[in-house]
């Protein structure tokens, strides 16, 4: 790093500390680091607090493992939603998306990762077991499986289906296709082949 | 290097990803003029890109690259096959990624290896058409051949005397099948099966569609994975990703999943979960 022994070492404290930020590179940190040093304490004092808030009150709701303040979460907890149907999805992030859409009044499971045979990443590193002993409670009818369409996440769906499939338990997958704004021209073979596959009567 | 071109077209099979910031991916690409390295492909995890599909790992791909400081950065890609089959099964899409993985590890950069491209492109085409794990020993085998490290299987890989057509001792240190006599100087190996040797030479000779017709047992099977894994292990030296990730599953598998007398015991170890 570009910090020589000249500089105060709070100051060069806080630089590697936004440095090991994801996208953050040494200049960015650098400029964070004086940007602080010149913010009034009542706002660095939020900062701070809003980090430690974060660690210290998010938790892992105990059904859905999703992101949340109270356990279990309000989704788990909302009467209105449909508890006959889980929506499994890679991060926390995805709820949000497909709350965002509107289409969907579930129940949902984080998985908090996915299968990746390129790195090594098994069952074991992923919350599926949880998901399995959901299921054991026989409520749930149909799991939508809800992972990125990559080779990662269809690696995982097709993984938790040959877990669960024999069950008896509904397992359905997203349907994949164009999206909005596509161009066919530019589509791969994959793709296209599966919108096809699911082309639906206008 | 100033009379390198600033951009080139190259065809390759993208046999390992990772992402790279908010929307960009570093590719491995193992193609067939410039043998296996690294490139950017940005944007690509974003909906609208037009690569994205294109540039999946095991997709054979034609690529057009601009040269870039460290990395190269892909510029345009469209797939020749993508092996749709292949990437909607569990187990074969693991034994392509195992597959990619050791040529990935078995070779430099940036240097020229037709034939293992070819043997790569051949052999997923096979397992993109339903082959079993048989395409995998396959590979294994030929990979380790063009290497210069081949499973001596008939001759004795110490003293080099002809084998007798008898169960044998296979060792990976040795490299191959040692007689009865040098067993002794052979650090370590497995008992191999007349049948499990027919099948590996057997493989020398054929295409992997041809091999692929072989009914083997599942013991049999066991037995020649085992020994080409032991082969492997003296080459790389390290457990591979793709070995450690389908011990994982095969572990997770043997536990019965849905059944119900199951439920209590897998309550009892439901520890909480934490962030």
């Amino acid at each position: 790093m570009a910090e020589g022994s000249s500089t105060p070492e709070p100051i060069q404290r806080l630089v590697e500390a936004f440095h090991r930020l994801p996208g953050i590179g040494p200049k960015s940190a650098q400029r964070l680091a004086y940007h602080i040093l010149r913010t009034s304490e009542q706002e660095a004092g939020a900062l701070a607090r809003a980090i430690l808030d974060v660690k210290e009150r998010i938790r892992l709701c105990s059904q859905c493992l999703n992101i949340t303040e109270a356990d279990p979460c309000a989704f788990c907890q909302d009467p209105r939603r449909d508890r006959s149907v889980v929506c499994v999805v890679e991060q926390p992030l995805d709820v949000l998306a497909i709350e965002r859409s509107g289409g969907y009044r579930g129940l949902y499971h984080v998985l908090h990762g996915v299968l990746n045979p390129m790195e090594g990443i098994g069952p074991e590193h992923i919350h599926v077991r949880e998901l399995v002993l959901r299921l054991q409670a026989g409520e749930i009818h149909e799991v939508i499986m809800a992972t990125n369409p990559s080779l990662e996440g269809e690696a995982t769906a097709m993984y938790i289906q040959r877990l669960i499939g024999p069950a008896g338990v509904k397992v359905t997958r997203l349907a994949r296709g164009l999206p909005s704004g596509a161009d066919l021209e530019y589509t791969d073979d994959v793709t296209l082949a599966r919108a096809i596959e699911g082309r639906q009567e206008l | 290097m100033t009379d390198r071109p600033r951009s080139y077209t190259t065809e390759g099979v993208v046999i390992r990803r990772r992402n790279l910031g908010d929307a960009d991916a570093i590719l491995t690409i193992f193609s067939l003029q410039h043998g296996k390295f690294d490139a950017i492909a940005k944007g690509v995890r974003k909906p609208a890109s037009r690569m994205r599909g294109h540039l999946e790992p095991l997709t054979r791909v034609q690529a057009h690259l601009a040269r870039g400081r460290t990395l190269d950065v892909f510029t345009q890609a469209e797939s020749i096959e993508a092996h749709r089959a292949l990437k909607s099964d569990l187990d074969r899409v693991n034994l392509a990624l195992y597959c990619a993985e050791l040529a990935d590890r078995f070779t430099i950069d940036r240097v020229e290896q037709r034939p293992v491209y070819e043997l790569l492109v051949d052999v997923l085409k096979a397992l993109d058409g339903g082959a079993s794990a048989l395409a995998a020993r396959y590979f294994e085998i030929h990979l380790l051949a063009i290497s210069g490290y081949e499973a001596q299987v008939d001759v004795c890989a110490i003293c080099r005397q002809k084998l007798p057509e008898e169960e044998s001792l296979f060792s990976g240190p040795a490299g191959g099948l040692v007689c009865r006599q040098c067993r002794p100087s052979a650090t370590s190996g497995r008992i191999l099966s007349v049948r499990a040797i027919k099948v590996l030479r057997f493989a020398r000779t054929v295409s992997v569609a041809e091999f692929d017709t072989l009914r083997v047992s599942d013991a049999l099977a066991h037995e020649l994975q085992a020994a080409l894994a032991d082969l492997i292990h003296q080459v790389i030296d390290r457990e591979l990703n793709t070995s450690r990730y389908m011990d994982e599953l095969d572990r997770a598998s043997r536990i019965p999943a849905l059944s119900a007398n199951h439920v209590q015991s897998a309550q009892s170890t439901n520890d909480s979960p934490e962030l």
